[in-house]
């Protein structure tokens, strides 16, 4: 992010989102519900559904990325919440429960939806937050995929989201418009794949876009998939990064090397991992954190389709799966070595790292490190000590040469 | 009053039988391994909590439910943070140590984020003949009883390849029996030890529990009923009138067990609690009629209230209140182990739900495998010394 002229887009995205903010209090005023939901989520149901969603774990992220995790999180301490929980629960809670919010103040809900794909912390905190505001609370269970996806796993989460949509009908007084599904689904399928073939210009070499730049640009995915505003905000950034590649404006420049991180960026920390990187000609080329929304639903099979994009996020699969996962990346976009962040807010993603760090070295014959940190929480992170990890890591990458002669990107076709 | 003869009779007859019992807990691996032996049997590990232990049984293998070791578990460091419950950091290093090699197998419930990656690290470190998870529901709509049953069918298929053998309906249905009859016998010495504080010491009666979890459901369903039949003539203790503070848990399991010692050496009973080795265990029975698969599933969505599942309807807070009124218990100590995120995010409301029904609480944080114990005895006893001072003590039960 040093030493290139900021991305134009980027005045478009903060007009997007203040948009979309104005847009809850809008339906607020219209009696239109709010409900919160979880980042994997089936939002097109919402969408369609004519209710408003809401990410919670996006205020978390937005407080972080201020510095301000942890007066939030002192707050929910206060009442008893242990420091040991997921950073942006403690955000959340540490906001739903002050008088005074410096972050700007997380919106309350009129209904709670959770799905328990991504994992165990969401549904804890956000049944939390429905007692605390009073208001219906509906669990969307996603058992974990250890091998192929199962009949039986995807009948349970159809059935569930059948129960969801009745609960929906019920509560809003009005029959679900199945028609209306089909297309935000397709919306949504369209956002999808322009925010992957974005990502995918990550593997050029040099490359115009990295990791940290999908941190910056992903609030649309993540919150407006399903809308056609998302869809204009992608094609926009796309047009963006077609002219910074003709321009020769590069992510990093004088990429040497490109490599993988695992999993969310250290929000209060970003600029300075990023200068970190680019300082060692180092692009931080994926991760499968912004890989998380890959989403492409078939719309003749509306509900069938919507669980088994759901239920199959990555986070939900099994150890070796996982494994093999990032592998791919590491072959797809020709890495040269990967960092895995055991991030203490995160359980569900950082528990076995350890192990993973060893036998994707042993796989792909590739240097790795695990850092320790926490990804909101500045108490929980030792600049010095992740800095000489990092040390020893980059030495490795450049015993291991100067780029290694692959292909672009080992096989991604930039369109 | 039963005469001195008699009482030592009595008394011996209970000590050899809780003799028995402790003897089993210094070491159950050791213990397992010796049965498996013996009884040439095969032996199948299971996590907390909710394994249906009855498909274990059905298939003709022992099920051995692991609830961590003594020693210090550093070895699990190498694969799992430090920020790990103890449970699970001590259950891995059990198998790390090779303490558990001789297992056929190993069922781990996904109850939270860090069963759910328990497995895989376990597997890749050290696998055992058969690893796996038992993903069930965390809601408890009408959803979730189909999708459960097949699941049960799906670990069914699982432990007959495990074990060679088919699990029929009616040896399910007899192994449902068996489990349902050792509950009832735990219930009862539950409530002797609570009618009669003093009769059966807090140790004795959990540390019964926890060994019901590998001790050959046959045998130890012989051993409580030998030890009921004792009990039930014994007088010792009588009533309400001992002096005794009622009180009530809330967590997972009670370790280490010397907790119970400080609360049987300040004078506290423990009359209620929602333990994975306590009432959530000795609770659960399964109906003994219909299709058992169908009766496993039953039980499971009706189980009470705990930190890892989405109960609907029934609010754990309010299940604690009334737990606590129905008991008459004074108190409430949580016993929360250290980075265990299902409790750590339910703790608050729970404390302010039984704050405001009027009942005093304390919280432990405790680890498996080590504490410092006189800090805890002494918060303990000022606990105990506190309600013994500030309320009635022994207030009848409000049944
Ligand atoms: S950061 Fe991890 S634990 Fe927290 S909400 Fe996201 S997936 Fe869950
Ligand atoms: S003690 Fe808590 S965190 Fe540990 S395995 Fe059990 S439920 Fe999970």
């Amino acid at each position: 992010m040093t030493d290139r002229p900021p991305f134009k887009t980027a005045g478009l995205l903060k007009k997007l989102m203040s948009d979309y903010y104005a847009g809850g209090n809008r339906a607020r005023e219209k009696g239109i519900p709010l409900v919160w939901v979880t980042a994997v989520f089936p939002v097109e149901i919402v969408y369609a559904a004519g209710l408003f969603p809401y990410y919670p774990e996006n205020f978390g992220a937005l407080a972080a990325a201020r510095k301000l995790a942890h007066v939030l999180s002192v707050r929910a301490e206060a009442r008893g919440y242990s420091f040991d929980l997921c950073g942006y629960a403690r955000c959340g809670i540490g906001d739903s429960c002050a008088g005074e919010h410096p972050a700007g103040e997380i919106e309350r809900p009129d209904m709670v939806f959770c799905c328990n794909t991504q994992c165990g912390s969401l549904p804890k905190w956000f049944q939390s937050a429905a007692r605390f505001y009073g208001v219906p609370y509906f669990l969307l269970d996603s058992p974990m995929i250890e091998g192929a996806s199962t009949t039986l796993g995807r009948d349970y989460f159809v059935a569930q989201l059948k129960e969801m949509i009745d609960f929906i009908e019920i509560s809003t007084g009005r029959a679900f418009d199945f028609g209306r599904l089909a297309e935000v689904m397709a919306l949504s399928t369209e956002t999808c794949r322009l925010w992957n073939e974005i990502l995918d210009t990550a593997a050029l070499r040099p490359a115009p876009f990295g990791f940290f730049d999908a941190c910056f640009h992903m609030a649309p995915i993540v919150t407006m998939r399903g809308t056609r505003e998302a869809v204009w905000y992608y094609r926009e950034l796309k047009k963006e990064l077609e002219s910074r590649m003709a321009g020769k404006i590069h992510a990093v420049p004088g990429e040497r090397h490109k490599i993988y991180w695992d999993h969310i960026p250290v929000w209060p920390k970003l600029r300075w991992f990023s200068e970190y990187f680019s300082g060692r000609g180092a692009l931080v080329a994926a991760s499968q954190y912004t890989h998380s929304w890959t989403y492409s639903f078939d719309t003749s099979r509306p509900l069938e389709s919507l669980a088994e994009n759901y239920t199959g996020a990555y986070i939900n699969r099994s150890f070796e799966q996982r494994v093999q996962m990032k592998i791919n990346f590491i072959n797809r976009y020709g890495l040269d070595g990967f960092v895995l962040f055991s991030n203490r807010s995160c359980k569900p993603n950082s528990f076995g790292l350890y192990d993973k760090q060893k036998v994707i070295s042993r796989r792909t014959g590739l240097p790795g490190v695990v850092i320790e940190g926490d990804m909101s929480d500045l108490r929980f992170f030792s600049e010095e000590q992740v800095k000489q990890r990092l040390d020893v890591f980059i030495e490795q990458l450049e015993k291991g040469g100067e780029t290694q002669d692959k292909k672009q990107g080992g096989g991604i076709v930039w369109k | 009053m039963p005469g001195g003869t008699e009482e030592k009779e009595f008394k011996s007859i209970a000590e050899e039988i809780m003799g028995k019992i402790r003897r089993s807990l210094e070491d159950p691996a050791g213990y397992m391994r010796r049965r498996k032996s013996e009884r040439r049997q095969k032996v199948v590990g299971w996590l907390l909590t909710d394994i249906p232990e009855e498909l274990i049984h059905a298939a003709g293998a022992l099920p051995f439910g692991i609830t961590g070791g003594r020693e210090e578990h550093s070895r699990s460091d190498a694969h799992l943070q430090n920020w790990a419950c103890s449970m699970a950091r001590s259950c891995l290093d059990m198998g790390l140590q090779g303490k558990l090699s001789f297992l056929d197998g190993l069922l781990i419930p996904h109850i939270c984020d860090t069963t759910r990656n328990l497995g895989g690290i376990w597997r890749h470190a050290r696998p055992l003949a058969m690893m796996e998870n038992y993903l069930l529901p965390r809601q408890t709509r009408p959803s979730a009883k189909t999708y459960l049953v097949g699941e049960l069918g799906r670990l069914k298929a699982r432990l007959e390849r495990c074990t060679g053998s088919e699990i029929t309906a009616g040896k399910l249905s007899e192994s449902i029996s068996l489990y349902n009859w050792n509950r009832r016998l735990l219930r009862k010495l539950f409530g002797l030890h609570g009618e009669k504080p003093g009769l059966l010491s807090n140790r004795a009666i959990y540390d019964i529990i926890k060994s019901s979890l590998f001790i050959p459901k046959e045998e130890h369903n012989e051993l409580l009923q030998e030890l009921i039949d004792h009990l039930t003539g014994e007088t010792a203790g009588d009533g309400r009138n001992t002096g005794h503070v009622r009180l009530a848990l809330s967590g997972k399991v009670c370790d280490p067990p010397e907790i119970m010692d400080a609360l049987d050496a300040c004078g506290a009973v423990v009359v209620a609690d929602d333990l994975a080795t306590g009432q959530r265990y000795i609770s659960a029975e399964a109906p003994e009629t219909g299709d058992p698969i169908e009766a496993l599933a039953q039980r499971q969505l009706s189980r009470i209230p705990c930190a890892c599942f989405d109960t609907g309807e029934t609010d754990r807070r309010r299940f604690l209140t009334d737990l606590i009124k129905a008991s008459g218990a004074a108190g409430l100590i949580f016993l929360h182990l250290k980075y265990c995120e299902p409790e750590n995010f339910d703790y608050p409301d729970m404390r302010a739900a039984v704050e405001a029904a009027g009942i005093p609480c304390l919280r432990l944080e405790t680890d498996i495998g080590g504490v410092s114990q006189g800090q805890l005895e002494t918060r303990l006893q000022a606990f105990v010394e506190m309600i013994k001072g500030g309320t009635d003590v022994d207030r009848p039960a409000a049944l």
